[in-house]
């Protein structure tokens, strides 16, 4: 294990050594691929700046309104919908007609609507993190042991009790899988909009730096993407830990087993 | 979902009754037709453009790309992961900048894509088959790592040569995850080829959607994601098709279990 790790590390290094050496060299036309000490030296100067981190807020901005907007919505929805055939075959044709539609198409929907503001990229982080949601959740609301709830009711449970003590904490390791599936979606689409119709955030950053033929700038805030992907990531897992410390323990244990 | 699927009446009743709000709505507010033009009028546009041919044009050249990409991204991502799932010294190697670059938002990479190939079809390609590589490539090494250990030593007890174990033994036991792998490949691709076609695009659907929001023909745009929406939904099925077909076994297996 600890082996292959540094087996890993070294070959990355090699990698990153033969980029420099390639690109010191000029083998490669330099305007397109600078050496990495440039990059990094361009990096540390944008993030010390504040420029790297004043788009990467404004960029998480809208992503978290969306992200927690579709939470808010399609959660409830999902637990709805698993509980009652009735809700769930009045929705079921909307929900499929929806989703095969490829979350940046409805870019030019949310321009329409909104213009070129923080609301267009919010919908359009709303529509695309709203499936891996929803269907999570009801997959989650319809696995339930029966038995718990009708332990529950036996007990005379009110239905207000039976949603928040019994249905939410069982469903719960599917939402959050439909939350962590939904976390890179969000990224992408954070950065799509951002791409299509925005004069800032990261993810225009980076595209407005390859127009202007910034490339090295270009290279930092993709680096400056990969380093929010996996702070994101591990941010989640942590969230993860504290509030379903239960599922948590027996993911890893399966991992170890 | 569940076995018995009888017609949901009910839900299209709901989605008709969405439609006619819709129609009904539009037609009644004049000044809402710019966002939501009437339903009759976008079937209507859609058949039009249809006749005229552009869309048409504009729906084979993002599904020529659609293919091209992805069928490029399965054949290198499998192999690629065949290969890191059963030696394990190169997965060694090559971990850590799997690790590290998995979690760049794959979009990202269009810039460095226009930088390299211009803003043609290659470009748009070379895109689609880098983000839609990942996704198969981790769940063919997964699925590699979990065949059976047993299998693969009864396979060598009976003499199999490694290239036999591989095929007949390896890539069969894989196929479920790498089937996975592929699904949530697909639609990553056709994500990805509309998102580069509306960046950096002059031809194709995503371009179309985008140019007719500009010009503020939105019964055009809304026919255009209809059409998208249609490819993504057809392209889905005929993968679930294809994918009942190749692992008819493992139903047949999955069904003798549960019986």
């Amino acid at each position: 294990m600890r082996a292959a790790k540094i087996n890993g590390l070294l070959f990355l290094l090699g990698l990153l050594a033969v980029w420099e050496l390639v690109a010191q060299a000029e083998w490669v036309n330099p305007l397109i691929v600078p050496p990495l000490s440039k990059i990094l030296r361009i990096f540390s100067e944008l993030i010390f700046s504040g420029q790297i981190p004043l788009q990467i807020l404004v960029s998480m901005k809208r992503a978290a309104a969306g992200y927690f907007l579709a939470a808010a919505v399609f959660i409830p929805l999902g637990v709805f919908m698993g509980l009652s055939p009735t809700v769930y075959r009045l929705f079921e044709v909307i929900v499929e007609m929806l989703r095969p539609v490829p979350p940046p198409v409805v870019i030019p929907v949310a321009l329409l609507f909104f213009g070129l503001g923080d609301e267009m990229k919010i919908f359009v982080i709303f529509f695309s993190c709203a499936w891996p949601i929803l269907l999570n959740t009801l997959d989650g609301v319809r696995s339930i042991d029966w038995v718990l709830l009708n332990t529950a009711r036996t007990f005379g449970l009110p239905r207000r009790k039976i949603i928040w003590q019994v249905i939410l904490p069982a469903c719960a390791p599917q939402i959050a899988t439909g939350l962590r599936v939904s976390l890179p979606i969000m990224l992408i689409l954070v950065v799509i909009s951002e791409m299509v119709g925005s004069t800032d955030g990261i993810g225009y950053f980076v595209l407005d730096s390859q127009r202007r033929f910034k490339v090295a700038q270009m290279y930092a805030g993709m680096l400056a993407l990969a380093i929010l992907g996996y702070t994101l990531n591990q941010l989640f897992n942590l969230i993860h830990r504290l509030v379903l410390p239960w599922q948590w323990g027996m993911m890893k244990r399966k991992d170890e087993g | 979902m569940n076995g018995l699927k009888s017609f949901n009446w009910s839900g299209w009743l709901s989605f008709g009754l969405l439609l006619l709000l819709w129609e009904l709505g539009a037609r009644a507010t004049p000044k809402l037709q710019l966002y939501f033009p009437p339903v009759s009028q976008i079937v209507a546009a859609l058949g039009q453009a249809l006749m005229a041919g552009p869309v048409a044009q504009h729906f084979g050249v993002t599904l020529g790309r659609f293919f091209e990409g992805y069928l490029l991204a399965s054949v290198l991502a499998v192999t690629l992961g065949v290969v890191l799932g059963y030696i394990r010294f190169l997965h060694s190697l090559l971990e850590t900048s799997i690790e590290l670059l998995r979690p760049m938002p794959s979009v990202a990479i269009i810039p460095v894509a226009i930088l390299l190939l211009g803003i043609g079809d290659s470009m748009i390609v070379a895109v689609t088959v880098y983000a839609s590589v990942w996704p198969i490539l981790i769940n063919t090494i997964d699925g590699v790592r979990h065949v059976d250990p047993t299998l693969i030593d009864t396979g060598r007890t009976f003499g199999l040569t490694r290239p036999q174990i591989l095929w007949r033994i390896i890539v069969p036991g894989a196929a479920p995850y790498i089937v996975t792998g592929l699904r949530i490949g697909l639609s990553i691709a056709l994500i990805l080829v509309t998102t580069a076609e509306m960046v950096a695009g002059s031809k194709g659907l995503g371009y179309f959607i985008l140019d007719e929001e500009r010009a503020m023909n939105s019964a055009n745009m809304y026919g255009g994601i209809v059409l998208v929406a249609l490819m993504g939904y057809s392209l889905n099925r005929l993968f679930l098709l294809l994918e009942a077909r190749a692992l008819r076994w493992r139903h047949g297996m999955m069904a003798r279990q549960e019986a």
